[in-house]
């Protein structure tokens, strides 16, 4: 039997898989889902679901200024910070720490953490 | 007449030549388009044309940003078919018109000063005036290229009666017509009624209303019928009115005459925000929404909120509203005035 993952070192995807402004969805057991972004070479995590609606960011857009579109209102956020940029969004999204490893992306699902407004 | 067809949801529509643009079309339809202002003001009827020409009717409209017309969005509310369309659009139920829009003429019966710079228009039709509380229908000005959006500030009623409380803006093209041109007698088209910021007389809370400048419309209709409905005594409802000088203030008395209604009980509350006034006003300073949170702050989780003005005015308190006092997005309803 394999073992769980640990939430702190949540494989999420290889680098290889990902190219520059992809997004995609992951969605660790029993927590909430997670978008994990690709930026110029870097990886980001933050919440899925848009703090407005409940869209899943990973089905919007993301642009070379490292802004994420919602699907729905297209409020957007940005990926590195979490923070809501245009109107009706003004909640942030939390961010979750990143490290690549061995072409492994892992993120830390239990140091998600939201910026100071 | 042009069939257009929504990708994503596969709901198609007709635009019937009455149809003066794509959105309008689709909610006569029964479909919720997502929208908001009607006015090219919000953004929220942004759509991508896949196949199909459309005709625009305002291109400089502030509701499409560089990032939109760099990903070639239009706008629902400024576009017209001009052939069969195939468009990707977000729709949801929260969308669909609760009462379904219709085009009709009206006359105006009374223009009254309420300020130096609102006026109550009161207009006629001759079947019943049917909308909530709260939203808000278009007014097709002569002589004005597109209608213009306007909240009633009455209650839906048998007579037949639309009730508006309009500002003057310095040279704006529909007010300018509205207040020195339209002559009791003369006639208009309203299209309506529109918004999703209507009174939710089902919700359990208290309430607040928070308006701005000429946001006063809807929040006077809203406030009559709490006070009116016995199903909500017992409920409060605080109202507050944020101006820029003491005499922009009104409001006060139609909501004192709301004190002997059966329903909610309402309370009023004003500030002005402008530094220069002296001190010949004793009463409260600073942003409206600063008021709310130094009367209300810590109990607004639990409050039914109802916002509307100027878009700047509606964004900060809609910012005080959930970051800073913690209230659910579906609890705060609200239209900024483009
Ligand atoms: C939902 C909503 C409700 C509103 N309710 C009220 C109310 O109850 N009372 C009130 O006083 N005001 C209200 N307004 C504001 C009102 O609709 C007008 O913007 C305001 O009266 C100024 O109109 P104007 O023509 O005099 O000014 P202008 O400066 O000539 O026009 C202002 C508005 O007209 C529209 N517009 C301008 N040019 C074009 C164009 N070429 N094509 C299409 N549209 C154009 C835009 O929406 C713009 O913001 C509301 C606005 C909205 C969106
Ligand atoms: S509804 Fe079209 S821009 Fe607001």
């Amino acid at each position: 039997m394999g073992q769980e993952p640990e939430l702190q070192r949540f494989p999420a995807c290889n680098t290889a898989d990902m190219k520059d402004c992809d997004v995609i969805r992951i969605e660790p057991p029993g927590l909430r889902p997670v978008a994990v972004y690709c930026l110029d070479g870097e990886f980001y995590a933050t919440d899925d679901t848009c703090t407005h609606g409940n869209a899943s960011l990973a089905d919007g857009e993301v642009d070379e200024d490292g802004v994420v579109e919602c699907p729905f209102h297209a409020g957007t956020f940005d990926v590195r910070t979490g923070e809501a940029l245009s109107f009706p969004c003004v909640l942030p999204l939390k961010t979750y720490p990143v490290v690549v490893e061995d072409g492994t992306v892992y993120v830390d699902l239990e140091h998600g953490r939201l910026q100071e407004g | 007449m042009p069939l257009i067809e929504i990708e994503n949801t596969g709901e198609r529509f007709q635009q019937n030549d009455i149809d003066d643009c794509i959105l309008r079309a689709g909610l006569a339809s029964g479909l919720g388009l997502s929208y908001e202002c009607n006015s090219g003001g919000c953004g929220s009827c942004k759509f991508e044309l896949l196949e199909g020409e459309v005709e625009t009717l305002w291109a400089d409209a502030p509701g499409l940003s560089a990032r939109d017309i760099k990903k070639n969005r239009r706008l629902a509310c400024q576009s017209r078919a001009l052939t069969d369309l195939r468009i990707k659009m977000h729709t949801a139920p929260e969308f669909c018109l609760p009462v379904l829009a219709k085009r009709q003429s009206l006359s105006l019966l009374e223009r009254r000063a309420v300020t130096d710079d609102i006026a109550e228009f009161r207009f006629q039709v001759d079947n019943e005036a049917v909308f909530l509380p709260g939203q808000y229908a278009l007014l097709h000005v002569p002589g004005v290229d597109s209608p213009r959006a306007y909240s009633m500030s009455n209650l839906p009623n048998q007579n037949g009666e639309w009730a508006f409380w309009i500002r003057r803006v310095a040279n704006g093209a529909a007010t300018t017509v509205l207040f020195d041109q339209l002559r009791r007698g003369d006639r208009l088209i309203l299209d309506g009624p529109y918004g999703m910021a209507y009174l939710r007389p089902d919700s359990p809370r208290d309430v607040v209303c928070i308006a701005g400048g000429s946001g006063i419309s809807p929040m006077l209709s809203i406030a009559r019928a709490a006070a009116s409905d016995p199903a909500m005594a017992g409920r409060r409802l605080d109202f507050f009115f944020g101006g820029r000088r003491p005499a922009d203030l009104c409001g006060q008395l139609e909501l004192a005459e709301l004190s002997r209604g059966p329903g909610a009980l309402v309370t009023y509350h004003c500030s002005i925000s402008d530094p220069d006034v002296g001190s010949g006003w004793s009463g409260e300073r600073g942003f409206i929404h600063e008021l709310v949170q130094r009367q209300l702050g810590g109990q607004l989780s639990n409050r039914e909120c109802y916002l509307a003005g100027p878009p700047p005015m509606v964004q900060a308190t809609q910012r005080a509203l959930l970051l800073d006092e913690g209230v659910s997005q579906d609890q705060v309803h609200f239209d900024r005035f483009f």
